[in-house]
């Protein structure tokens, strides 16, 4: 065998009568490893990225306060801006650069990922609530914005994404849903400062992880 | 290839463009749809040529198709159906056979 066979050249529908048991058996396989290749949820170096965003973006609004000892103001109001604004630019450039997997993907598919949207935004709105409310009552800052703030949005959004994920049954998105949750509660033990700085980090861990990962799944698919 | 080694594969999926569609749906999860132009963008096939192999299948209830909208908005869309994920899987445990026999 030379490979798959190429259909440079497209024939008509009664075309291929001599298709060749080992050619199908490559077809297959190629044809396989590109429509995977096309699905692909997220390819490594949005991965990458997204990595970057939680470093970078996490990582100066901790360095923002990283000497409030102990923690009264929380961070700059330029840190918050430069977070926000790294995740927009982001999220521009990723829709820009790189074409949805799920272009004319509909059926289930478009159910499940409306689906998604509804329970991301309860998710994220709820979250954010709850923010408000604690302020609202008193609260102190470093509760609201140095402890709250960084990780439960985080874990609610990731928490409804993980649904989807599962209910798509893809199981590497679940089990990085999950670290990033893990990593985002877990970093709440050690106050603002590890709120901001262990959740950016290990965050950013992660999503190398995961995007090392991806990239060995699409070298072997 | 002798026509006694191929007897025992669906002659329907067993021609490489309707190989590759049915292959291409299938890597989506059961009860997905794909546009007909996507799926055509991922082939590289003429539209003509595409329907001619998506009517075949269709004829042997492969796949479903389904038109939404009208006029310019209109949209075609592709599934496979569980007969023929069915059909294919079957496809590939002959072709494994035939291979194995080889």
């Amino acid at each position: 065998m030379n490979g798959p066979p190429k259909v440079d050249h497209p024939g008509t529908a009664e075309d291929d009568g001599g298709l060749d048991p080992r050619e199908a058996a490559a077809l297959m396989d190629e044809t396989a490893r590109q429509a995977r290749r096309e699905f692909q949820p997220h390819a490594p170096h949005v991965a990458v990225g997204a990595a970057g965003v939680f470093l970078f973006g996490y990582g100066t609004v901790w360095w923002s306060f990283r000497d409030q000892h102990p923690y009264t103001t929380g961070p700059a109001g330029w840190s918050i801006a430069v977070l926000y604004g790294v995740i927009m630019v982001f999220g521009i450039v990723v829709s820009l650069l790189f074409p949805r997997p799920n272009k004319g993907v509909g059926g289930r598919a478009r159910r499940q990922l409306n689906g998604l949207g509804v329970a991301g935004a309860a998710a994220g709105i709820g979250a954010w609530t709850v923010q408000g409310a604690l302020r609202y009552l008193g609260y102190n800052f470093e509760l609201v914005y140095g402890i709250y703030g960084p990780t439960v949005p985080l874990i609610a959004l990731c928490a409804a994404t993980a649904g989807y994920a599962a209910a798509r049954e893809q199981w590497l998105e679940l089990g990085v849903l999950v670290a990033v949750i893990a990593v985002a509660a877990g970093s709440t033990f050690f106050g603002p400062w590890g709120a901001w700085g262990l959740t950016g980090l290990g965050c950013c861990l992660v999503l190398l992880g995961y995007a090392a990962a991806l990239s060995i799944r699409l070298r072997r698919a | 290839m002798t026509a006694e080694t191929t007897e025992p594969l669906d002659p329907v999926i067993h021609a490489t463009t309707r190989l590759r569609i049915m292959v291409t749906l299938a890597t989506l999860n059961e009860g997905d749809t794909l546009s007909f132009t996507r799926l055509q963008d991922m082939l590289d096939l003429t539209p003509g040529n595409l329907i001619t192999h998506l009517r075949k299948l269709e004829d042997a209830d492969y796949i479903h198709t389904a038109k939404t909208g009208a006029g310019t908005a209109s949209q075609t869309t592709v599934t496979l159906t569980h007969q023929g994920r069915a059909a294919l899987d079957s496809y590939t445990q002959a072709l494994r056979k035939l291979l194995s026999g080889l």
